[in-house]
């Protein structure tokens, strides 16, 4: 029953740690959780909080392939499980009429005409470890792909009707992730557990920026993550996650910024605004925000 | 993060000589006492973690709970206050999320594990409508249940019809929940959009190599006939906001009837605003008309207070349910009445328009015999809708989604006015709003509808927009 893949939530935290994916302990506890209970994670979050980073860590810890499967709306079964290779088949049937041998359908459908899609080639996976299949964005995908899933995500099976069900000899660790774009139906919450990704605590923020960008100096990175915390309060149309701030620090510190100065933040307004309105918002507020800053200790 | 992690319990695990199974179900009761659905699948969830991996700490137990039992955001603050109610004296929930939450929400400690207010409709079944400012055509609340049963029969649905035509103010709670069910009923089919799923079909555009394989099975594996499939139509999706201010306050209970209707038959997703934005989109899915309304009614915590719209439709876009209005029919429902400057409702209309696929303006007030949209609000909105359409009794509520129909086949360029009946187009809404602004005194249209359309609106699409201007700026006679 217990796992082999981690011993316990706080082991989860240390070796994501080591490939430098900083979790707090609730992150750790479900995905520990849902390695214990075989059960598919389903992580909601604001956007670039490290929802599908949480997934690749994963998979970088435990030294083992990553499949994702990026959803859009009409994905559909020859996208996600299978599909059978049809002009392969077809030039066999050829084939076989030159040299008059009889041809039945036990031989056009074999393995060598399956093509693994992602949820197939989780399931169909050899190895010491299970891999790690991400399926990413399942609020894009629609409600008839959701369906689809339900039996992989309960049983880790996957059923061809030519050739039979396979099943998953280690299930593999399957992590969803959704922007809430869209209500999810009941019946995929109920096979996953949840778990909400909060926007990380400053100090914890800081440390993340300091392991992504580490050519940046410590001082810019103190003040970058503080103003982006700033920002963040601010009514933007879409505030700045995790991703955007790494991106920020990584640019200022290739322009080779060791203090934050006006001019450098309007310069790199890019990385952290992506609208025009924010970008004014941003602009305007900027005097504010410095002042905030000079104020608090 | 998580302050507060508490001390080791006795043993090694927090819950020593526990039976798991009472724990979890016990927990899984309160929870659903506090209205987060708990299935059964998440309980069992529960104890085989609990068995896995016992929980020593409060926290690890919190986390583990958590995860195991709460599938949905919306249940995690709730879960923070029955976790806080069982496990003690905690001063601050563990997580930022409740602790955000925390502010507007009652602390756990007074109310030992009774539902959440709100949750339960018990308290206005007996009375129906909550509230006691109401003017006296509203007021009265209908008879109990039993009446509304006792009088069905006798309406008929030509009672209900000329009741169709009376204003809102005018109606009787009863009528009013009775045209609301009639209007449920009488929804007709609504816009689609073109999905990318695609199906077997004839005509389609594709070549579906799998059914067609699977179809030259029967003709000794050669393809004799091609299987084709063709892009599936899906209903287009709907987002209601209706304007529940004071100005608004006698047509409040007919939208929420109209949201109902629209959340049934369309899937729509359904919004309030008066100074913020509340979802009313699972409450009005209830099976009963009169529960679903009142519960609603008992959800806006700011119904006729003032109007924010520009603030309100800027805190939707920003919400999670922005995404929502991406290719959407937006209708807003309002009169146009707001707190805000206009500059900042047109930069939030611009905004909303960029997303949607058909803006729709009801207006109630738009239904009055030389009404023009004057107020610096409308005239600001108006550019940004595709049609500004009359609401103001059940039967122009009944019109409106066959106008919507008609306004999303011809985006931007449909027409939707009826000459004398006071709907606008998005061409002459463009008009409206620079003659408005020039202050010159607008000469409305006047007569009735000009050929046999269904509900007497005049389609016009972008050739001939030109024309129906100079139509809109004169009289159009009687045929």
């Amino acid at each position: 029953m217990v796992s082999t893949l981690f011993a316990d939530a706080a082991e989860v935290r240390r070796r994501l740690d080591t490939v430098g994916y900083l979790v707090d302990e609730g992150t750790a506890t479900a995905l520990y959780l849902s390695a214990v209970l075989h059960r598919p994670l389903l992580l909601e979050g604001e956007p670039g909080v490290g929802k599908t980073s949480a997934a690749k860590a994963l998979a970088e810890a435990l030294a083992t392939p990553l499949i994702r499967l990026q959803c859009y709306e009409g994905l559909s079964a020859g996208e996600a499980l299978y599909e059978w290779n049809y002009q392969r088949q077809l030039l066999a049937i050829r084939l076989t009429e030159t040299t008059e041998r009889r041809l039945t359908d036990a031989d056009l459908f074999t393995e060598e005409f399956l093509q693994d899609r992602p949820l197939l080639r989780a399931v169909r996976h050899r190895g010491p470890l299970p891999p790690v299949l991400l399926i990413d964005e399942i609020d894009r995908a629609d409600d008839e792909f959701e369906a689809l899933l339900l039996e992989f995500l309960g049983e880790a099976a996957i059923t061809v009707p030519e050739l039979g069900t396979f099943t998953a000899p280690r299930p593999p660790l399957v992590v969803l992730t959704s922007n809430r774009s869209r209500e999810l139906h009941d019946a995929l919450r109920r096979r996953c557990l949840y778990h909400w990704i909060d926007f990380p605590t400053p100090e914890r923020a800081v440390e993340i920026l300091r392991r992504s960008v580490p050519s940046a100096g410590e001082p810019l990175i103190a003040s970058a993550a503080d103003f982006v915390g700033r920002v963040r309060a601010l009514e933007l149309d879409k505030p700045p996650g995790m991703a955007e701030a790494i991106d920020w620090v990584a640019a200022l510190s290739a322009l080779d910024v060791s203090r934050l100065a006006r001019r450098d933040v309007l310069r790199t307004l890019s990385t952290l605004a992506k609208s025009p309105d924010d970008r004014v918002a941003v602009a305007d507020a900027l005097d504010d925000l410095e002042h905030a800053r000079e104020a608090a200790p | 993060m998580t302050p507060g992690a508490g001390a080791p319990g006795p043993g090694s695990a927090l819950l020593p000589a526990v039976d798991r199974a009472a724990f979890a179900v016990a927990l899984a009761v309160r929870l659903r006492e506090h209205g987060v659905p708990v299935g059964l699948t998440p309980v069992q969830d529960l104890v085989r973690a609990l068995g896995a991996a016992p929980a020593p700490t409060r926290t690890q137990l919190y986390w583990t709970g958590r995860v195991c039992l709460v599938r949905d955001r919306d249940g995690l603050a709730a879960y923070d206050t029955v976790f806080d109610a069982v496990f003690g004296d905690a001063v601050l929930p563990a997580d930022p999320h409740a602790r955000r939450k925390g502010l507007d929400t009652p602390p756990a400690e007074q109310g030992s594990h009774e539902p959440a207010p709100g949750h339960s409709a018990g308290g206005q079944d007996g009375d129906g409508l909550p509230w006691v400012t109401l003017p006296a055509a509203v007021t009265g609340a209908g008879g109990p249940e039993g009446d509304e049963r006792v009088a069905l029969p006798e309406r008929l649905p030509s009672a209900l019809a000329g009741l169709a035509d009376t204003p809102f103010g005018e109606l009787s709670p009863r009528d009013t929940a009775l045209l609301g069910q009639w209007l449920e009923r009488s929804l007709p089919v609504w816009p689609t959009r073109r999905s990318r799923r695609y199906a077997v079909g004839a005509g389609g555009t594709r070549i579906e190599l799998r059914a067609t394989v699977a179809r030259a099975r029967r003709t000794g594996w050669e393809p004799v006939r091609l299987v084709r499939a063709g892009p599936v139509s899906r209903p287009r999706r709907v987002v209601v906001l209706c304007d529940v201010s004071r100005s608004m306050q006698p047509q409040a209970v007919a939208y929420l009837h109209l949201m109902r209707a629209l959340a049934l038959s369309a899937d729509a997703e359904v919004f309030a605003f008066a100074t913020t934005v509340t979802r009313l989109t699972p409450v009005l899915a209830h099976r009963s008309a009169r529960a679903a309304v009142a519960e609603a009614e008992a959800r806006v915590a700011d119904r006729f207070g003032g109007t924010r719209i520009a603030a309100s439709l800027r805190a939707l876009l920003a919400s999670h349910h922005g995404g929502l209005l991406r290719g959407a029919v937006v209708v807003i429902g309002s009169d146009g009445w707001d707190g805000d400057p206009p500059a900042q409702l047109a930069a939030a209309m611009a905004r909303v328009r960029r997303r949607a696929h058909t803006v729709i303006w009801l207006n109630p007030r738009a239904a009055a015999p030389g009404f023009t949209p004057g107020t610096a609000t409308m005239a600001a909105a108006l550019p940004y809708c595709d049609a500004l359409l009359p609401a103001a009794d059940f039967a122009s509520l009944l019109r409106v989604p066959a106008a919507i129909a008609r306004a999303s086949r011809h985006p931007r360029g449909g027409v939707l006015t009826r000459p004398g009946a006071h709907g606008y187009s998005a061409m002459s809404l463009c008009v409206l709003a620079c003659s408005i602004s020039r202050e010159r005194p607008l000469r409305r249209s006047t007569g009735q509808m000009t050929s046999g359309w269904p509900t007497g609106c005049v389609p016009v699409c972008h050739r001939g927009c030109r024309d129906r201007r100079v139509a809109l700026s004169g009289p159009i006679h009687r045929r």
